[in-house]
């Protein structure tokens, strides 16, 4: 009786080209809208995980292997597992709707997400998130 | 023999209420609606069947979870929990909407 797809909340990605990979939805639309009759979210993934960082590692290196490809979609409820786990990072302002409406506003948005995301990835905080789901 | 007593009153108990449910009650049926009450926070109980396959089953226990929502191990196969919600088809999991005039949220969560 709770609602726990809220922004912030970390789910997987179960359908299309990017099933397997964690997320976090950005903006949840229950009731759908006129395009998308159904209930549906704005999430914020990582298409590419940062790889293992080992502490032989050179800084070059663990610039190189902290890198995170982001991507922004909308997705349907039925194509996502939620999990426990939240995520806390602002994404409202960048990761808007109409940034997916154009090619190159969506490149920006994509920008500003892997900055905010590696970022987090390099405070060591939300490890799980940041792990690849071995399946 | 209290216990034996106590398990077959219990099977008597829940589909005398389930029944209640169906007639005064609101309720969908089948997994598709059952992740759909609990995404939308409308669900109050769900009742799963003993045959339900475990990745669905612990799909559905994880979705209850989160919407902390109370979930009932029916003692019963999907066949026999279709026949108790006085239907011809199987029934393999279901969603309580609005008890009606049942105590089912109360009385079944509180015995486990």
């Amino acid at each position: 009786m709770v609602k726990f797809l809220k922004p912030n909340k970390a789910v997987i990605i179960l359908q299309g080209r990017f099933a397997g990979r964690k997320a976090v939805i950005v903006r949840a639309f229950d009731d759908g809208t006129r395009e998308r009759p159904y209930g549906h979210c704005l999430v914020a993934g990582i298409a590419k995980y940062p790889k293992k960082v080992i502490r032989k590692d050179s800084a070059k290196k663990t610039a190189k292997k902290s890198r995170v490809k982001p991507f922004l979609k909308l997705v349907n409820y039925n194509h996502i597992m939620p999990t426990r786990y939240t995520l806390d990072v602002d994404l409202k302002d960048t990761v808007t709707l109409d940034a997916l409406q154009s090619r190159d506003k969506k490149v920006s948005a994509s920008k500003e997400t892997k900055a905010r995301f590696e970022e987090r990835f390099k405070t060591g905080k939300n490890r799980w998130f940041f792990t690849k789901l071995r399946f | 023999m209290a216990p034996v007593k106590k398990s077959k009153k219990n099977a008597e108990n829940i589909n005398s209420r389930l029944a209640l449910v169906m007639k005064s009650g609101k309720y969908t049926l089948g997994y598709k609606t059952v992740l759909r009450t609990l995404r939308g926070s409308k669900a109050k109980l769900i009742i799963i069947a003993n045959n339900c396959p475990p990745l669905r089953k612990s799909e559905i226990e994880y979705y209850a979870m989160l919407a902390k929502v109370g979930v009932h191990h029916f003692s019963g196969n999907n066949v026999d929990l279709g026949t108790a919600c006085g239907k011809y088809f199987r029934v393999c999991c279901l969603s309580i909407i609005d008890p009606g005039d049942s105590d089912i949220i109360k009385s079944i969560p509180g015995e486990q």
